[in-house]
């Protein structure tokens, strides 16, 4: 076919703009009136009815439809392509509706749609055959109303384009003004939506056209980007039209509608051979200036969007500036943040699928290409963008704050540079933020300290590693603009961190950073607010398992380790430091033994050790100094015993101080008689476990004891420190050498004291169980070699428990001190029956 | 009654957010594959003829948005489906996961006749990678237990299985066509005066 010909298909050239007709041919008279006519009229009605409604007048719609499409399929059957026409021109009138919301008009929609392709299945079939039907470009035409008419031009043009491809490029160019005769917005986006849907697989997609009539890619992107100009108007036309009072409705059926418009992008993504440079070209500059001129927020937001999703990542790389200069341009309604952010996730995903490998080159003012990083381009542009951005609410800031945050974690692993920019960045927002609000930290729980709080948590949870956070000059900073509860919340969030990642914070500068980014759990802070009791157990609790991960493998390391840790959390108060020396004290304990492992290669080990026993009696002295006394009394115990096994030079002395400071303690700070028994029952053990002392520092300590066990207020208390106290006064024997020390008379008083106290008690159950008790503790010390402890005696206390026993009545007490006294007898017997050579006897002793 | 020789297919494919439904589509009908990835909004067809048995059919391919955001006018697109495929990503289980309610959202939207015997078709795609975490077997279970559904290992990349999956796409969705055609009788009523019904078209009284 000539371009003469194919000229002579398109009669009815009916160009229009909203208000204003334009016709370059002679457009049949009757058209105009009556498009003008029909279509204002319906703008200034247009009405949704109610849900029952709607599926009333839809499924009589459907049911039209139903009817129409049957006898136009029939026609066709039976060749009969004008009645089939006219049956489809009446289905098509449904579309005329304006009675349908958009998702019920949708429904009819796609109902008719459906049926057409029968048709233009028909068509095809009979054209491709060569049966070609003269004129029916130009007959469709005549159809009563635009809307069908609309319809079937495009079937019928889509069918000549598919069967002569030199008809193309003027057709789609037909097709796509005369769309302009619907005016009516849903109508309109509906019409051209099908425009869209029929043209698909046949816009020009080359750069070069064999036949200058086909068309190339550039044809294709100006028919789309022409149909995008008039469905965003349409679009954009809705949001004023009809009542201010049904605005809420209006701006639901626009972003119901939005899809119909985003698909013109989908379709100019789907080009082929339009490539980055097309796109930088005529693509992107196309849409943008639509977007932007058309000044209204519902669109700019979608459309920027949607340029973000149906556009490939390369393409968003390449014109990264373009794009975000046009952000600073779109109305001040616009959620710019939204927009940025969904760009800068994609960009970072697909940075990342790449591994980094993301060539970012940018065309300078000068002219020159110059290869930046991902992350300077946006965060230049963001900058600009808050600045330009008066309107911006802090938290939006601090939410691009955030995303940039992302991105440089994500995109450049290697250059915490970035990531600490952000941070900068992020304070100088809060500076702001708080210049305006008057107030000196960031309130708790606003839109605001959500955002500042997601930044604080993002590179904590990314790194993993408070050594990296440490590292990250602003961060520490930024925390201090919460108040303290959000700092609490951090400084918890870190720590358990540490914890569950198991990170080793192994020098004293390392250990002081990490103390002062949890400041908030070392010290009070100003304006200290007091803090659920439980809670702040808790935290301490936490601080203390801190603690424990800082250690270096170098024994010296660790000691400056400890001083710089003590020295941090000293001024913690006695509330803190009970929870956080502790764990200072057995570190240091533990870094004695290291020495003593070491000593081959350390000749300094006896004096460093020294030194570390020294630092840790002041330690507890300072917990002492804050009316501390159970607990120091402990650690000054625990330190006597590693003291005492360690056994460097002079160890004796410092062993003796640690213990009399413990009894100190015992004497003049514990009151309670339950906790007297306990501290010297364990200055007992202690004592019974330390081998280093000779006679001038035992004799004191053991005197010391026996008097302040014989003074405790409660006969039952009294009966069983006196019996423990045998233990000082006879030990058995280590490595085949008996304790020099022993004195068995003195072990056989206390154990006779303790009987006699026993005997004073009232509770004739008590009795048995204390007596009870002595007897296994003769027998222990006897198999201990303490001769002085015979068998007659122990005979003596048998019989006794037995008389005591006889006289009790059953209870769960008395059941329980029988059992006791049994399994005594039984090791006994056991004893008597295969005798240990290297220990005592039992000869002559009477169980039965 | 619609002609013998002209068969329209109407298919649909459903399946989350990048599993590689636009390119499993495009495989098909153009022959082309591009690493480049692209989100879908809305809904969109590519036709394609096919010859099934000696018969020529023509095959409408409903490629569709998998993020829920992007089809916000609805799934009117799903009535009158004669296949529906439902593709998921080898590499990731939540795709696979995610089948079920694919399935049972096409069923009740797009409510055909019989949805025990609807065909269904399912795709395991992006089997030329590496990282592989749904297996075969597994897959193959679920299929079984929802009443044989017929299932292919697909790479849209490399054209693995592509054809083959749509010729069996096409084959049931014929079936399915001829069986609908048995209930496909008369229409209900048809009012002789449908041209000039006088229902309220708000006032717009052209008599054309």
């Amino acid at each position: 076919m000539t371009i003469e010909a194919a000229n002579s298909l398109l009669p009815a050239r009916s160009i229009w703009y909203i208000d204003i007709i334009v016709s370059n041919k002679s457009a049949k008279i009757f058209d105009i009136y009556r498009i003008f006519n029909t279509e204002l009229q319906e703008e200034m009605t247009n009405q949704a009815s109610p849900v029952e409604e709607q599926e009333k007048l839809l499924e009589e719609a459907l049911n039209v439809v139903k009817v129409q499409a049957f006898q136009m399929k029939r026609c066709l059957d039976k060749s009969k392509l004008m009645d089939a026409l006219k049956h489809a021109s009446t289905m098509l009138g449904e579309l005329r509706t304006s009675l349908l919301s958009p998702k019920s008009y949708y429904e009819l929609y796609m109902a008719i749609t459906d049926e057409l392709r029968h048709l233009e299945l028909y068509l095809l079939e009979e054209f491709q055959k060569g049966r070609k039907v003269a004129d029916l470009y130009e007959l469709v035409q005549y159809a009563g109303n635009i809307v069908p008419r609309l319809y079937l031009l495009i079937t019928v043009g889509l069918v000549y384009i598919k069967t002569n491809t030199n008809l193309r490029r003027d057709l789609l160019k037909d097709l796509v003004e005369m769309c302009r005769g619907v005016q009516h917005p849903l109508r309109g986006l509906f019409l051209r939506n099908y425009l869209l849907q029929c043209t698909r697989n046949i816009l020009p997609d080359t750069t070069e056209a064999q036949n200058e009539n086909e068309g190339t890619a550039r044809d294709a992107i100006d028919f789309v980007l022409m149909n995008f100009a008039e469905m965003n108007k349409l679009w954009v036309r809705m949001q004023h039209q009809g009542h201010s009072r049904d605005k809420e409705r209006r701006e639901r059926e626009r972003s119901e509608l939005r899809i119909l418009v985003g698909t013109n992008l989908v379709r100019l993504s789907q080009l082929e051979s339009v490539g980055v440079d097309d796109y930088r070209r005529l693509v992107l500059p196309g849409i943008l200036e639509q977007v932007v001129s058309c000044r209204d927020a519902i669109a700019q937001e979608y459309l920027m969007e949607c340029i973000i999703q149906v556009f490939p990542d390369e393409f968003h790389l390449a014109n990264l500036q373009p794009f975000l200069k046009s952000c600073e341009e779109l109305q001040p309604g616009v959620n710019i943040k939204n927009i940025i952010i969904a760009l800068i996730e994609r960009l970072a995903a697909f940075s990342q699928r790449n591994e980094g490998n993301v060539n970012l080159s940018v065309v300078l003012e000068d002219g020159k290409q110059e290869e930046v990083q991902l992350f300077e381009v946006f965060s230049d542009q963001v900058a600009a963008i808050t600045q330009s951005r008066t309107d911006m609410p802090p938290e939006d800031m601090l939410s691009l704050q955030l995303a940039l945050l992302k991105l440089a974690q994500r995109c450049h692993p290697d250059k915490l540079s970035y990531a600490d920019r952000v941070l900068a960045h992020t304070d100088r927002i809060c500076t702001d933020i708080q210049q305006a609000s008057g107030r000196n930290h960031i309130e708790h729980n606003t839109p605001v300290f959500k955002e500042l709080m997601k930044i604080l948590k993002l590179p904590a949870d990314h790194y993993k590693n408070i050594l990296t956070l440490i590292k990250l000059q602003n961060y520490a900073p930024l925390i201090n603009r919460l108040n303290q509860p959000g700092r609490l919340m951090i400084a918890v969030h870190l720590i358990t961190d540490v914890i569950e990642s198991d990170t080793t914070v192994s020098s004293p500068e390392d250990v002081d950073s990490v103390l002062s980014m949890v400041d908030v759990l070392v010290k009070d802070q100003t304006g200290q607010v007091e803090e659920n009791t439980e809670d702040f157990v808790e935290e301490q609790g936490l601080m203390a398992r801190l603690i424990h991960h800082f250690k270096s493998d170098s024994a010296d390391q660790q000691y400056q380790i400890l001083s710089a840790a003590r020295k941090a959390l000293q001024s913690g108060g006695v509330k803190r430091i009970q929870h956080t020396f502790p764990p200072i004290v057995f570190h240091a304990y533990r870094l004695a033994f290291i020495y003593k492992d070491i000593k081959d290669q350390d000749e300094m080990w006896e004096k460093k050790c020294q030194k570390i026993f020294q630092f840790c009696y002041q330690t507890i002295g300072m917990l002492v100094k804050a009316e501390l006394a159970e607990l120091p009394l402990r650690l000054y115990l625990q330190g006597a015993l590693a003291i005492s096994e360690i056994g460097f030079a002079n160890h004796e002395t410092i062993a003796y101080e640690y213990l009399s400071q413990a009894f100190t303690l015992y004497e003049d700070e514990i009151s309670d008689s339950k906790a007297q028994l306990a501290a010297i029952t364990l200055i007992i053990a202690t004592f019974e476990q330390i081998n280093c002392f000779g006679s001038e520092n035992a004799e004191p300590m053991r005197n010391q004891c026996a008097l302040a066990a014989s003074k405790l207020l409660k006969k039952p208390d009294q009966s069983r420190a006196v019996a423990l106290c045998a233990h000082l006064f006879w030990k058995g024997a280590k490595d085949g050498k008996p304790w020099a020390l022993n004195a068995e008379t003195r072990a056989l008083e206390c154990l006779k004291k303790a009987a006699k106290v026993a005997q004073q008690c009232m509770d004739g159950g008590v009795q048995a169980q204390l007596l009870a008790e002595l007897l296994g503790r003769y027998v222990l010390l006897r198999e201990r070699g303490c001769e002085a402890l015979t068998t007659n005696l122990i005979q003596a206390i048998i019989q006794k428990i037995r008389e005591e026993l006889a006289n009790l009545d059953q209870s769960e007490e008395v059941e329980q001190v029988t059992k006791h006294f049994h399994n005594t007898l039984q090791h006994l017997q056991s004893r008597m029956e295969c005798p240990d050579p290297d220990s005592l006897g039992y000869e002559g002793l009477q169980l039965a | 009654m619609s002609s013998r020789k002209k068969v329209l297919l109407k298919v649909i494919i459903l399946g989350d957010s990048g599993v590689g439904k636009t390119s499993l589509m495009n495989q098909f009908v153009n022959k082309k594959f591009s690493n480049q990835y692209k989100a879908t909004i809305g809904a969109d067809f590519l036709t394609k003829e096919v010859i099934v048995d000696d018969r020529i059919v023509t095959m409408q391919i409903w490629d569709t948005a998998g993020q829920e955001r992007f089809q916000s006018l609805g799934v009117a697109f799903y009535r009158g489906a004669d296949c529906c495929v439902l593709v998921f990503d080898v590499t990731a289980p939540n795709t696979f996961k995610s089948l079920e309610s694919w399935r049972d959202e096409f069923l009740i939207q797009a409510s055909p006749r019989d949805p025990d015997h609807f065909p269904f078709v399912i795709l395991g795609n992006k089997v030329d990678l590496d990282n592989r975490a749904v297996s075969a077997k597994r897959a193959q279970q679920w299929c079984q237990s929802k009443n044989d559904i017929p299932y292919f290992e697909t790479s849209a990349k490399e054209a693995v299985n592509v054809e083959l999956a749509f010729q069996t796409i096409a084959r049931n969705a014929l079936a399915q066509e001829t069986e609908a055609e048995l209930y496909n009788e008369f229409p209900d009523q048809i009012k002789l005066n449908a041209n000039d019904n006088n229902r309220n078209r708000d006032g717009d009284n052209c008599a054309c």
